[in-house]
């Protein structure tokens, strides 16, 4: 029962037009930066996943990102919960490569590299989005597509960076006919 | 608040007593049979399988994602079937599975968490046979709690297919008979839309229409002048308040309708419970059993008349029975055609009502999975609008085999799409890229994206068809269905047809193509299942008469979706209804004259 299933479902939900509002995820209302609470990241790992969540969805003048809208702990709350063992330790393996991937590319710790260093790293593991071969490859996207999902289920991202006006009493439909 | 909840207390079941009519199933079909049979005041007793529900407090349909401990997603110990199960698995899907619960393909759509209570798990209703998704709601108000509400009529294009293409049977009944109850379903539950004086999809006496979007008013524009038509999602929604009916309150387009599978908390989308079943207990001639489960229809050994049904309690697994003078199966296509075929007798040794051996046979549906979204290059950047807060987006009507032949198949294929932004940009999870530049892009397109998706017309073919599955009970007891049932030749060629039109319509439009889909989903997807127990003047070739009347026991009727004859590519609901009312005004009038 892979991604592969869940997405295709997902996929099929736009196609027919069914306005998919692919609500999701795990809502932890309060998690600070100490993630073990209810989680299960370590704190080093949940501080790599923290920055690399803002990479993919920074902060820019338009709204706040992946940081203030506490994507991390969102996915960390679903990893905890998560059925199947597996998706745990692909989460850790992942992590993993990116700390391994790092040292090779920068001899640091992700943590410990610059702005720049860690920019060249996610391009690196971005390179081959449309279809990811190596592990870092396939890491990047089913960690891209947790964060989108946490990002723009949040209230930040909702009503912030979509600025959604619905889910209130509206009058009337503006439509354009 | 907009709406009043407050029911009348309903009375108790007395299984000593004989009531007039016992109703089996309570969505759109056993609704609107209990609020025409109560209208005429006869006593009915109304048997649901599943439980009443605090519907409101379980759709929560106001609820923000991020108020939701997993953002409306149901506990991951609960799997929903996907499209890949259903096509490389045969059921019963649920075997062996390690999840706790099991449910149909819907549940994996977002807000799941909403509709757990709603759909059956797996587990304890197993089938057998062909590969099927088959999606069921087991609680008051059946599947009407989450349906899409596209609410069409039909036409003699449907109704006198036969007559028109040669294939199939006609139906025992043409427009004028029913255009009546279609009038009488609308003015009585309330439809939105715009009238367009189609030959083949009627008019309906409209509320107010919801308006279409930038990028819809585009494409129907561009679709003018091939001479098809792009009309606004006819639902089955109140759009201007009902007087006559306190428990529904009428749309007031908040947005996040869009949630799926959804259901409406203030009633302004129909549900049989607010729609139907209520107003009818408030006459005090309605008595609700939930609960239970029908096993059998009872027969009258002397007379080989239905005397009632026989029930379990789906809690405690005890049997009861419940006496009737009329016995009306509405529950659902396939669970009607399954209690038939349950329901053997020495009177009636190949289920009760089926001498003409079509119990469960000439099953039919709408096949789907045809589409494709487009890019709307205008509508990036434009500044935000809400484009969600209404009840569907446009339909496009069948165009195919009306005045010209088409070679290659038979019958149509609509068109149901929209286009605009929504709650959650489903487009992030395609964006490419990260970062500020990705973080804008979704931004910009979000509403420039259009999408449609076909519903195509499958033949009835004696061939397609259920039966009980001699070995595999449900949880509790009862033998459950065995499919026999494929899409065949007609249906592939016209899925062609569905991807090159819609292509075609969306290139004209000037819309960048980003997805075509060709793939025919699994049989079952449409959820819109009909005639495993059709009607029809040849006893010898049908079920039921022109009045959903058995032809070998007058006083079993079934109202629902297994009536009718062929599938259309029109939605059933609104169908399904008009002809329930028909029927149950014949019902009425035959019971006070004594021929029941």
């Amino acid at each position: 029962m892979g991604d592969d299933e869940k997405e295709l479902t997902r996929r099929d939900a736009i196609k027919l037009g069914a306005a998919a509002t692919a609500a999701v995820s795990l809502g932890v209302g309060h998690l600070e930066a100490q993630a073990q609470a209810g989680g299960f990241l370590t704190q080093g790992e949940f501080a790599i996943l923290d920055e690399l969540s803002e990479m993919i969805i920074p902060t820019d003048v338009h709204s706040a990102g992946a940081k203030a809208a506490k994507v991390a702990a969102f996915i960390d709350s679903q990893l905890a919960e998560a059925w199947d063992e597996k998706d745990r330790s692909e989460w850790r393996a992942g992590l993993a490569v990116v700390e391994r991937l790092s040292q090779q590319m920068h001899g640091a710790t992700f943590m410990k590299s610059s702005p720049e260093q860690r920019l060249a790293l996610l391009t690196r593991m971005a390179q081959n989005e449309a279809k990811p071969q190596k592990p870092e490859e396939r890491f990047f996207k089913e960690l891209k597509s947790r964060v989108v999902y946490a990002y723009y289920t949040s209230e930040i991202g909702i009503k912030q960076e979509m600025e959604y006006k619905g889910n209130t009493y509206q009058g009337d439909y503006a439509g354009y006919d | 608040m907009f709406i009043r909840l407050k029911q009348a207390a309903a009375p108790e079941v007395d299984l000593r007593t004989t009531y007039d009519a016992v109703v089996v199933g309570s969505g759109a079909a056993g609704g609107m049979a209990a609020h025409v049979l109560t209208s005429h005041g006869m006593n009915v007793l109304m048997l649901e399988a599943g439980k009443k529900l605090d519907i409101n407090s379980e759709l929560k349909s106001m609820e923000w994602p991020y108020d939701h401990p997993r953002r409306g997603q149901m506990a991951p110990s609960n799997h929903a079937l996907s499209f890949n199960e259903y096509t490389i698995r045969q059921p019963p899907y649920a075997v062996g599975s390690r999840y706790k619960h099991v449910y149909s393909y819907v549940q994996g759509w977002g807000g799941s968490d909403y509709s757990k209570n709603i759909v059956v798990d797996e587990k304890d209703h197993p089938y057998s046979g062909t590969k099927y998704a088959w999606v069921r709601a087991r609680l008051l108000g059946g599947k009407t709690n989450i349906w899409g509400r596209l609410a069409l009529r039909l036409s003699d294009y449907d109704f006198k297919a036969k007559t028109h293409d040669g294939y199939g049977e006609d139906w025992p009944i043409s427009y004028a008979d029913i255009a009546p109850y279609y009038d009488k379903v609308d003015l009585y539950l309330g439809i939105s839309g715009v009238k367009e004086n189609l030959p083949h999809l009627p008019d309906s006496l409209f509320q107010r229409p919801n308006k279409l979007t930038a990028a819809e008013v585009t494409l129907r524009s561009s679709l003018r002048k091939m001479d098809r038509v792009l009309t606004p999602y006819r639902a089955g929604v109140t759009t201007d308040g009902l007087k006559h009916n306190k428990y529904r309150s009428k749309c007031f387009g908040r947005g996040a309708c869009g949630r799926r599978a959804g259901g409406c908390d203030i009633h302004a989308a129909f549900d049989s419970p607010t729609g139907l079943i209520y107003p009818a207990l408030d006459t005090g001639h309605l008595t609700l059993r939930t609960n239970a489960t029908a096993r059998e229809v009872l027969v009258d050994p002397k007379t080989g008349k239905a005397r009632g049904v026989a029930f379990v309690d789906t809690e405690t697994g005890r049997s009861y029975e419940a006496l009737a003078t009329v016995v009306v199966v509405a529950a659902s296509t396939l669970e009607s055609a399954r209690l038939l075929l349950l329901s053997k007798s020495t009177t009636h040794p190949n289920g009760i009502g089926n001498s003409s051996g079509h119990v469960g046979h000439n099953f039919c549906e709408h096949v789907m999975g045809p589409g494709v979204t487009g890019l709307v290059k205008d509508r990036i950047g434009q500044a935000r609008t809400l484009d969600d807060g209404r009840p569907g987006g446009f339909y496009v009507p069948r165009f195919r085999n009306l005045k010209e032949k088409n070679r290659n198949f038979l019958r149509g294929y609509g068109f149901e799409g929209s286009a605009g932004t929504t709650i959650f940009p489903e487009h992030a999870m395609e964006t490419r890229g990260f970062g500020a530049d990705f973080k804008k892009s979704v931004r910009d397109r979000a509403g420039a994206y259009i999408s449609m998706g076909g519903f195509g017309e499958v033949l009835p073919r004696f061939e397609n068809h259920i039966d009980l599955d001699p070995k595999l009970k449900d949880r509790w007891g009862i033998p459950t269905l065995r499919f026999h049932y494929k899409f065949g030749d007609n249906e592939k060629k016209m899925c062609e047809d569905m991807a090159n039109a819609a292509q075609e319509m969306f290139e004209a439009a000037g819309f960048e193509i980003l997805d075509v889909s060709r793939t025919m989903l699994t049989e079952g997807w449409s959820i819109h299942e009909l005639g495993t127990a059709r009607m029809g003047s040849n006893p010898k070739t049908s079920v039921l008469n022109q009045f959903q009347q058995s032809h070998d026991v007058k006083n079993l009727f079934v109202v629902d979706g297994s009536s009718h004859v062929s599938a259309s590519c029109q939605n059933p609901t609104w169908t399904i209804m008009a002809l329930a009312w028909r029927s149950c005004d014949y019902l009425a009038s035959e019971f006070k004259k004594g021929n029941l």
